[in-house]
């Protein structure tokens, strides 16, 4: 089973310690053989609505800073739980805040 | 309760290969090292519903086990200072080594056990999935995988844990694949059920291969493994149809297949190539796999390289398999006859004998050169000869494509009426039956029997008993001439030769193969058996019959019924181990007691365990198993040879 790990943005640059933990622990979902991709995403993004057949492109940054997603992991693992697991492990390194993890079908 | 028995399940999965290779760096003994991991797992069962999951649950794990191996080594005063050593290894938070898991691999993988053992073993200690979890996938029993991983951890017991190193780096690398790439294989292509695929072992094959490469980064055909299995993968939800039936991958969907598998398959396939030095044979299948998966469409695909390829990868594994595929791309690269040709050769290969894609892989390729009749006898006996149950009726509908069959006596038919008939006595029924049984999967039971020569019927005698028995040989030839003289048919056993029934001595082992036989690494009860039989003169038989009360070890002799069993200094060193402390019931046990329908006399069975006498058939078919790489025809030796080796 497929799953999109998704942490929403803090608004906060990231310390350098934090980016060495995170690159261990990468590094560790690697080595379990888990980890399919991984990413940063910009925080401004551009977003790209449709009504009728008007298409409108607006660029960010969004005022709703939390609702954008700020990175993914897209991990392959045998349960739920297992991504879960995963997902506390990230939570402990990267402090308050909040992830999302979604099932990814196909 | 059960939240906490899913989290516990969760940290399992992903922890216990490293908590097993840690520990058994510590304890230096893998069965224990794994009991132990076992027993912090159930604590962690007991203890986690009520004081909550624990920040750290690996370190939490590693440090109850490593308080168990203390205890346990205290109470077993097996090694005096090593729980002091072990107990300041305890105040380290957590101490997994680079290499643990690694070590534990190679262990799973040792070439002292029998592969379904490493598989087993691999899938237990290294992907920490369960018996039934293994059971479920290879369609066999909980018991029976329970057995095999008890039999294998007792085998390593005595195996050194140390990495090895130099030379035999490759060659223990080459086992710890092997592994690897089965357990993707049968995920990938279930060799019997009702599915083609069985996802969970596909996964956990990548998975077991994607931390192989980060273990060994420097190992070209480490990549080159996880390269061919992300790119089989990337293809698996265009390998079948809306009924489940296979589709060929030239006829694949290729917006199904899924790139990011195959981007990474290309990145490992890079990282392998960057390291140099010679294909191996898993690089040489990943390179065929890129071709496939750089192509566009089917009619893009680069035959002529991958016929190449092949070309570079027969050399290299000459396996009938290997030659098969290649017979495909030829006959893509340069036209169905050329390929044909080549699959034609295999024909004569008895280890495709029971192959369904060899049939198939013709049937195509005379579909392809409008030899329709002929296919279509090909694809009927692919299908009797397949044991997947969508891979069978995917063959039987590709036959009827090929136009309708016309009303004509066939091989099948006519072989099930030869044997309805009521004038045959049981036994020369079972013996026909077997006859031509093996005729008709060699040939397809739709065969017209019209067309069938006496070249056809040779060639299945030659393939299948060629070097059986003259009266094996005999017994199926007369088979075959009453059948013809039934069918009307009589010259179909013209070809076969009656063969005469010498009763020559068959030739002892020559002293070189002897001196190789000693090295051979086999279970202590192996090795004492051949020993014995060796330096006594006595028979197989008298020395199977012997009881542990019987032996005299002092005198080096023990009685057999009538007569004496004597042995030498090969056999006393081996003696005690076997005997393991047993002072009474059969000498040479079987691996396992005997199953409650087939009870046996009490005098061949162990008092103490229960296990039944070794068998004539069981002890010759394991010599026969263990001396495939010592008899130059391939085939293994018998345990009478060793015996008559004895003057030679």
């Amino acid at each position: 089973m497929r799953y999109l790990m998704m942490q929403m943005a803090t608004g906060q640059a990231p310390d350098e310690k934090l980016f060495a933990e995170m690159g261990k622990f990468i590094e560790e979902m690697t080595a379990a053989g888990v980890l399919l991709a991984t990413g940063g995403l910009d925080p401004a993004g551009t977003r790209v609505t449709s009504e009728g057949d008007e298409i409108t492109v607006t660029d960010g940054p969004f005022t709703e800073a939390k609702e954008s997603v700020g990175g993914f992991a897209l991990v392959e693992v045998q349960s739920k739980e297992e991504a879960v697991e995963l997902a506390r492990r990230f939570r402990r390194i990267v402090g308050d805040g909040e992830s999302r993890i979604h099932q990814v079908f196909g | 309760m059960t939240d906490v028995r899913r989290t516990v399940d969760a940290v399992w999965k992903l922890e216990s290969a490293n908590l097993v290779g840690g520990l058994t760096r510590l304890v230096r003994d893998v069965g224990l090292a794994e009991e132990l991991a076992q027993d912090a797992l159930v604590a962690a069962l007991e203890q986690w519903p009520s004081s909550g999951v624990p920040d750290n649950p690996a370190a939490w794990l590693m440090t109850t086990a490593k308080r168990r191996a203390i205890d346990h080594l205290r109470r077993t005063e097996r090694l005096e200072r090593r729980h002091e050593q072990l107990a300041r290894e305890l105040a380290q938070p957590r101490d997994v080594e680079h290499d643990d898991v690694l070590r534990l691999m190679f262990l799973s993988c040792h070439p002292v056990l029998a592969t379904e053992q490493r598989v087993a073993l691999t899938l237990r200690l290294v992907g920490g999935l369960s018996a039934a979890e293994i059971a479920r996938a290879f369609l066999t029993t909980e018991q029976q995988v329970a057995q095999r991983i008890a039999a294998a951890k007792q085998t390593l017991a005595g195996v050194p844990i140390e990495l090895p190193e130099g030379a035999a780096v490759a060659e223990r690398l080459s086992s710890v694949l092997g592994v690897v790439y089965l357990i993707f294989n049968e995920g990938y292509s279930a060799t019997a059920g009702d599915d083609l695929m069985r996802p969970g072992l596909c996964q956990e094959a990548l998975r077991l291969g994607r931390l192989l490469a980060e273990l060994a980064p420097d190992e070209a055909e480490v990549h080159g493994l996880v390269a061919l299995m992300e790119i089989q993968a990337s293809r698996a939800a265009a390998r079948t149809g809306p009924r489940g039936e296979p589709v060929q991958l030239h006829e694949q969907d290729r917006g199904r297949w899924d790139p990011l598998l195959i981007r990474r398959g290309f990145t490992a396939m890079l990282r392998a190539r960057d390291l140099g030095g010679p294909p191996g044979p898993y690089v040489l299948q990943a390179a065929i796999a890129v071709c496939h998966a750089q192509a566009r469409t089917a009619a893009d695909t680069d035959w002529r390289r991958i016929a190449v390829l092949y070309d570079a990868l027969v050399r290299l594994l000459p396996t009938p398999i290997v030659r098969l595929n290649r017979a495909v791309a030829v006959g893509r690269a340069h036209g169905p006859a050329a390929g044909l040709a080549l699959a034609d050769e295999l024909l004569a290969d008895r280890a495709l004998r029971d192959y369904h894609l060899l049939p198939s892989v013709r049937g195509d390729l005379l579909a392809e050169l409008g030899r329709n009749a002929e296919a279509r006898v090909e694809f009927a006996r692919a299908a009797t000869l397949a044991k997947n149950a969508a891979e069978r009726d995917f063959l039987l509908r590709r036959a009827d494509e090929l136009g309708p069959v016309a009303p004509v006596a066939t091989l099948g038919r006519a072989a099930a009426d030869f044997l309805a008939r009521d004038d045959l006595d049981a036994s020369t029924l079972r013996s026909y039956g077997q006859t031509l049984r093996r005729l008709c999967l060699a040939l397809g039971d739709r065969r017209p029997l019209e067309s069938l020569t006496g070249d056809d019927v040779t060639g299945v005698f030659e393939v299948a008993w060629g070097d059986a028995a003259a009266k094996t040989w005999n017994r199926h030839r007369s088979a075959v001439r009453s059948f013809g003289a039934w069918a009307g048919r009589p010259e179909l056993g013209d070809g076969l030769e009656r063969r005469a029934e010498s009763r020559s001595r068959v030739p002892g082992l020559a002293d070189d193969q002897l001196s190789r036989l000693w090295t051979v690494e086999a279970p202590v009860r192996e090795r004492t058996l051949w020993r014995l039989l060796h330096e006594s003169a006595a028979g197989v038989r008298p020395v199977l019959s012997l009881n542990v009360e019987d032996l005299d070890l002092a005198e080096r002799r023990a009685r057999a019924g009538a007569r004496w069993v004597t042995w030498r200094s090969g056999t006393a060193r081996l003696l005690p181990e076997l005997l393991g402390g047993r002072t009474r019931g059969p000498l040479f046990l079987a691996d396992r007691r005997p199953g409650p329908a087939r009870m046996r006399p009490a005098a061949d069975l162990c008092p103490d365990t229960g296990r039944g006498r070794l068998s004539y058939e069981r002890a010759e078919y394991l010599f026969k198993q263990a001396t495939r790489a010592l008899d130059p025809a391939g085939r293994g030796f018998t345990l009478r040879q060793l015996w008559s080796a004895r003057g030679a």
